[in-house]
């Protein structure tokens, strides 16, 4: 007997038995369909939330003053040159941008409000994803030439000026004992909302001024972190390396451990491993279920194997070797434990596509999966088909034949 | 010569008793035979029947079917020997119930590895010889007794065995399928195919040639049919 043929009688016997067989291949269908759902779903859930990071920026590395050096001085923080050299030099980074901040207020001729005051540059638009609703936000040009200009939000605006339409206003900064007056070029939205704090009027609002008119106003004006985003995420590790050994360089304080790169989104890390934990131990429930299957294949072949002594009898007699019966009873749990297989994979792949429906995340149907599902019901077949085949294939053929 | 038999003993061992079936039998069977053994049920023709069929092994001395010593193969060879030299019928027809006539008849082929196509040739041809060339795609329960029997008698024929072994072949049918049977027999006989029935009906094996009956797992008689007949003793 041949493969084929071993096929053949396998799927004669699976069709004359066809409730039973369906209620066998049940314990399958289950196993391998929550296996599929489960795997699924958590391959969705760390897309979805990869893709949630990757929105704010799974690609920032922080470049700080490391905090366990001793010996820090004022010469060693970042520059605004430094900004500049990183983006020339280093071809992985697509945005370097620096920070300076300080508590202030903001005058008009009677009005005042405690401000939060940034200084950065134009790339700081992208990362931070700023509204702009009236006007527009600080730009190379204004970084450049040192322009006096603000970027003030809305509720800061309607405070002063009642309105938001106030570009080309110009408002007094004050900064403990320094004051600048800058003119307003923009308007963002705030979204101090969203954090939750409420909308209390002590809540100082915010501005964002060049980095270059800093000296004028901050009285810290070391710049103690650069945020980089990186084209390629990829080598991250190693580009940070690049960008820390070039400022070193320049710094000329090499090897002196003073900076630090921090991924941005180290978290994303922890939460792919909290999610994969999640799934291989859901999924290892799954297979349980799968086993519990594979018993209920090895029950019904032994039952099979039983009932079908006198056949087996049969085949012996008219010349079936030992291996001829094997195989044909092997294939016939192989092939039950497939097409269980099968349709478990199609209801767990609906479960996932329903699943994803309702929560919507996109919960993809993987290669991966599908040869999982059919790896696992083969080797499921084999393994509980292998007792009952070999049961079958070493009846004795008088006894067999004698078998009512 | 196609059997040869030296000194043949068989010994079931239950443990507590030793059960000599079969008693240093000799017997030679030549080509074109046709053989009935009888004896009563005990007299160890049914365990002589198991091991000329190669489904049981003997306990002492030598079987050599078509010159091969048999008594020293492995079980695989003995599936070899049993697909391709030995053509069983039985009392209980035993054909497989969810295959057709022809698919049954072509069991035995496919165990040969023949292929496909030769194989459907083939089944159709030998049941054609037994007549059934009209019922080649009925399962068994559509087939009467004698029909089922006669597809069983195209099965054990398909892979041109050296021997035919039938075991009470018409013990479950009634006596005009008994005779259709017998006459096909005949004609296998007289075409050439050596064989050996067993049976306990004295008018069914009138239709043989020879007639071997065995007591207590002793050949107590072997003799010319038709010498019987004349001399009168029809009672066998």
């Amino acid at each position: 007997m041949n493969i084929t043929e071993g096929l053949e009688s396998a799927f004669q016997s699976i069709k004359s038995n066809k409730l039973r067989s369906f209620l066998t291949m049940l314990g399958i269908i289950i196993g391998i369909s929550s296996v599929i759902t489960i795997v699924s779903i958590g391959d969705g859930a760390k897309q979805y939330i990869t893709g949630q990071f990757a929105d704010i920026g799974t690609h920032l590395v922080n470049l700080k003053m490391n905090s366990a050096s001793e010996n820090i001085e004022k010469r060693d923080y970042y520059t605004i040159d430094d900004v500049k050299l990183i983006k020339d030099k280093i071809p992985e980074v697509a945005q370097v941008i620096p920070s300076l901040g300080g508590i202030g207020s903001l005058k008009t001729e009677n009005k005042s409000k405690r401000m939060y005051v940034s200084a950065t540059n134009a790339d700081a638009e992208k990362v931070d994803s700023v509204k702009i609703i009236k006007g527009r936000y600080i730009n190379d040009h204004d970084v450049d030439t040192k322009k006096s200009v603000a970027v003030i939000d809305n509720k800061t605006a309607i405070k002063l000026f009642g309105d938001v339409d106030i570009v080309g206003e110009r408002v007094k900064l004050n900064v403990q004992d320094k004051n600048i007056y800058v003119g307003i070029i923009g308007v963002f939205e705030n979204t101090n909302d969203s954090l939750g704090l409420g909308d209390s009027e002590n809540m100082p609002g915010s501005m964002i001024i060049p980095i270059t008119i800093a000296d004028k106003i901050l009285k810290n004006t070391d710049i103690s972190i650069l945020a980089v985003m990186l084209s390629d995420i990829s080598h991250a590790d190693q580009t940070s390396k690049k960008i820390i050994r070039l400022i070193e360089n320049k710094h000329q304080n090499q090897n002196s451990n003073k900076y630090v790169a921090e991924q941005g989104f180290k978290e994303l890390d922890t939460v792919n491993k909290v999610l994969s934990t999640l799934t291989m131990i859901l999924g290892a429930i799954a297979a349980i279920s799968l086993a519990v299957g594979g018993i209920g294949v090895m029950n019904i072949m032994l039952v099979s194997v039983t009932e079908r002594t006198r056949e087996i009898g049969i085949r012996k007699a008219i010349g079936a070797r030992t291996s001829d019966i094997r195989l044909q009873f092997l294939m016939e749990s192989i092939i039950l434990c497939l097409i269980g297989g099968a349709i478990g994979t199609i209801i767990g792949i609906s479960a996932g596509k329903l699943l994803s429906s309702i929560v919507h995340v996109d919960v993809p149907v993987s290669i991966k999966v599908i040869l999982l599902a059919f790896g696992f019901s083969s080797a499921v077949g084999i393994f509980f088909g292998l007792y009952p085949a070999s049961k079958a294939a070493k009846l004795d053929p008088i006894e067999a034949l004698r078998y009512e | 010569m196609i059997i040869k038999l030296e000194n043949l003993v068989k010994v079931y061992d239950t443990g507590a008793i030793q059960l000599k079936a079969l008693k240093e039998i000799d017997l030679s069977i030549e080509e074109k035979e046709y053989v009935a053994i009888m004896g009563a049920s005990g007299s160890g023709k049914s365990t002589l029947m198991n091991i000329l069929g190669c489904l049981d092994k003997l306990t002492e001395g030598k079987y050599y079917l078509d010159e091969v010593d048999v008594s020293s193969l492995d079980d695989n060879s003995l599936a070899a020997i049993r697909n391709k030299k030995i053509g069983f019928v039985f009392q209980a027809f035993n054909l497989l119930p969810k295959l057709t006539a022809i698919a049954n008849v072509e069991l035995p082929m496919m165990y040969a590895g023949i292929s496909k196509a030769e194989r459907c040739e083939r089944a159709k041809e030998a049941l054609g010889k037994v007549g059934l060339s009209d019922r080649m795609y009925h399962k068994p329960n559509e087939l009467s007794g004698g029909q089922k029997q006669r597809v069983a008698i195209a099965r054990a024929l398909v892979n041109k065995p050296a021997i035919i072994l039938a075991d009470e072949p018409t013990g479950n049918l009634d006596s005009s399928s008994s005779e259709e049977i017998m006459q096909i027999f005949q004609s296998l006989n007289e075409e050439g195919t050596t064989i050996v029935m067993v049976t306990h009906e004295s008018d069914i094996a009138m239709h043989t040639k020879r007639a071997i009956v065995f007591k207590d797992g002793h050949i107590i008689s072997d003799n010319i049919v038709r010498d019987r007949i004349i001399s009168g003793r029809l009672k066998l």
